[in-house]
């Protein structure tokens, strides 16, 4: 098991990545030039509204970037192996070895014809190397049922159809671990539960990560959840990097990006009452026609002369809390130019 | 008079089981209100909001609007009532027909209620553009849906349902598929319309944020599996919830702030049976219910008023404990924003 604390292990390394989807004059770049770090022992949140490269950046992690999008530069390392030239075979030995990803909508990824027992029991069998008895890999699964608090008797043998969606989004995380990954990615666990469902799945990431050791990496639109579940944070805004750091840096610092404050007076709370919750005016850029300079600038109250035509690099301190906005950093000293 | 009463009403789908999705449900809302239905996944807050905007027929009870039982309204009078409540949908994908156009999807309804005729609809439609702040140009009612972000096919819709001039809106879930970026804007445009022609709102989701935000001076309205548990105006339900459903909802709530996630979780766990079946004897809730004596299990206790307009149906109301991390703005003097 991984150890929670860790100093500076690495085990995923996201360097320059750029990601475009079709190519010639139609091309777009869903993720432009983006660089950040999982260690081992983290859970990572990748924040952003729609369309602003949060889930292509988490395929890229896994290598499985859907058509047409490819990877035109950077690389993906895991425990420093390059993962964009790495063969299909290794590639595929590695994923089954180290990582794991719970789609978005997930709780649909089930055959419904067959029972949830025996789709486990296909996985089993079809890597022998985790478990050479297929016993213990059951054992493990209903072990990893009660960790997300579902009866492992009655879920082994239901049909997807005879599950609530709350139940399928813990059938499908718990299938994720099955083959005990040291990494798992999960695309908007959250998204279309309710507010109890959520609370569970908030508490179960928890669990997971406390009990198994597992570091976690989950995308998501939602700050809230952020703030409850996340050790780590990078906020994307139409295909770049805007900030990066802890989730206290993110929420409590007083250096931050302009479109991360307005993401968080944008939530209305029951915290609140309404006072401060204000709407981000404009709309989010097509990637296609993206305005020159900062990206967020026709948006953002603070814009100035030089954000119109200069895009702002991701600046930092000591500690790894990056930032890029000109005004922002050059209100802020010391600082000191990170290799980001 | 109230402008919308629902009395005793029961609904069952018909799929076989039998089980009622709503059970003996009262509600009313007076001209211009904002009453809110929360709850979780399968509670039957969509059901009713459809059975309030005639949807569906109830199985058994009445919806009434201005006095009259809908179910019994003929002719000019049931064509009125048709034009007075409209809904706006959860999903603004699949709530305007992908093969109209923006003109298409809103002509109709005006020219069919003698709200524009064929020469002024044009410039009544881009009147409503204007109004729900979306591109007021010709052009843009020859688009098509697609080619509409989900934000303005939302605002779309919301020009639809104000366009026949209504008195009630039925606003179902309309912020959940929406970014956040944009949904503080779509629930301003919604309040603009309740303070400046007092439409009333009957405003389903289970974002207790949102609805705060929205109903602020309304009521709130759970819903538990068919039963509405509790009842009563939003700031009062929110800080003191008299049923352990609404205490726990309220519980659950993600909160976006790193330093009070931490002091809270150091108090203690989540509160356990989050999810569960109904009981299908006694109270509904007792199955779940952290409070729960023996009296529960065998009687159902009634939504009874506890004072100032709310109602909650729990036996043990007096008992529910304060609510852990909600009391932050006590301090703060109330806001009076509408």
């Amino acid at each position: 098991m991984n150890s929670v604390n860790t100093d500076d292990q690495t085990l995923l390394e996201i360097d320059d990545l750029t990601v475009a989807f079709g190519d010639g004059a139609g091309s777009v770049r869903a993720v432009e030039n983006v660089s950040l770090s999982v260690a081992a022992g983290e859970i990572y949140a990748l924040v952003g509204e729609s369309g602003c490269g949060k889930s292509t950046l988490a395929y890229s992690m896994l290598q499985i970037v859907p058509q047409p999008g490819r990877i035109i530069g950077g690389d993906v390392r895991f425990r420093g192996r390059g993962m964009v030239t790495m063969s299909k075979r290794d590639l595929n030995a590695l994923r089954s070895a180290e990582l794991a990803m719970v789609f978005q909508g997930a709780m649909n990824a089930f055959n419904p014809v067959v029972t949830i027992g025996t789709q486990v029991d296909h996985i089993l069998q079809a890597h022998p190397e985790v478990f050479p008895d297929p016993k213990e890999g059951r054992n493990h699964f209903e072990h990893l049922l009660e960790l997300v608090q579902l009866p492992p008797k009655r879920i082994w043998k239901s049909f997807e159809s005879q599950l609530s969606g709350g139940m399928k989004q813990r059938v499908a995380i718990a299938v994720a671990l099955l083959l005990q990954p040291s990494v798992v990615i999960l695309d908007e666990p959250t998204t279309a539960l309710d507010v109890l469902n959520q609370r569970l799945v908030i508490d179960i990431l928890k669990d997971l990560h406390r009990d198994l050791g597992v570091t976690i990496v989950f995308v998501t639109h939602d700050l809230a959840v952020v703030a409850e579940v996340a050790t780590r944070v990078a906020v994307m805004y139409a295909g770049r990097l805007v900030e990066t750091g802890t989730v206290e840096e993110i929420f409590k610092a007083e250096r931050r990006h302009p479109y991360v404050e307005a993401l968080i007076n944008a939530i209305p709370s029951v915290l609140d009452v309404g006072l401060t919750v204000e709407p981000i005016g404009g709309a989010v850029p097509n990637l296609a026609d993206l305005p020159a300079g900062c990206r967020f600038a026709p948006r953002c109250g603070l814009a100035e002369e030089i954000c119109q035509h200069t895009e702002p690099p991701l600046l930092g301190d000591d500690g790894g809390h990056l930032v890029a906005c000109h005004v922002v950093n050059r209100n802020a000293v010391p600082m000191e130019v990170s290799e980001a | 008079m109230s402008l919308l009463d629902v009395q005793n009403v029961t609904h069952t789908y018909d799929t076989g089981t039998g089980r009622p999705v709503l059970h003996n449900v009262d509600l009313s809302t007076k001209e211009g209100e904002i009453v809110a239905l929360v709850g979780e996944s399968g509670c039957g807050k969509s059901t009713l909001g459809r059975l309030i905007a005639g949807l569906h027929e109830p199985s058994s009870g009445s919806v009434s609007f201005e006095g009259s039982d809908i179910a019994g309204l003929r002719g000019k009078r049931r064509k009125e009532w048709r034009r007075h409540v409209q809904m706006v949908h959860q999903d603004p994908y699949g709530s305007l027909n992908p093969g109209l156009t923006i003109g298409s999807t809103l002509a109709p309804g005006m020219l069919q209620h003698k709200l524009a005729n064929r020469r002024t609809v044009q410039a009544e439609m881009i009147k409503l553009l204007q109004q729900v702040g979306l591109d007021a140009t010709p052009v843009f009612l020859q688009r098509y849906p697609h080619q509409l972000s989900g934000g303005q096919r939302q605002r779309v819709s919301i020009a639809r349902a104000i366009s026949l001039q209504p008195k009630l809106i039925v606003a179902d879930e309309v912020t959940s598929m929406l970014d956040v970026s944009m949904r503080v804007a779509i629930l301003d445009l919604l309040l603009s319309f309740q303070r400046d022609r007092g439409i009333g709102f009957v405003f389903i989701s289970h974002d207790f944020g949102v609805v705060r935000y929205f109903a602020q001076g309304g009521r709130i309205a759970v819903m538990f599996y068919g039963y509405i548990v509790e009842e009563g105006p939003v700031e009062d339900l929110i800080k003191s919830p008299s049923h352990p459903y609404t205490h726990m909802l309220l519980q659950a709530i993600p909160v976006p702030d790193p330093v009070l996630v931490r002091k809270r979780d150091e108090q203690g766990s989540s509160p356990e049976r989050l999810t569960g079946e109904p009981s299908t004897k006694g109270c509904v809730f007792a199955n779940r219910c952290p409070l729960v004596q023996d009296v529960c299990r065998k009687e159902a206790p009634p939504l009874k008023d506890i004072g100032s307009g709310h109602r909650t149906a729990c036996f043990f109301s007096d008992e529910i404990p304060p609510l852990k991390h909600l009391t932050v703005d006590e301090a703060s003097p109330q806001a009076t924003r509408l």
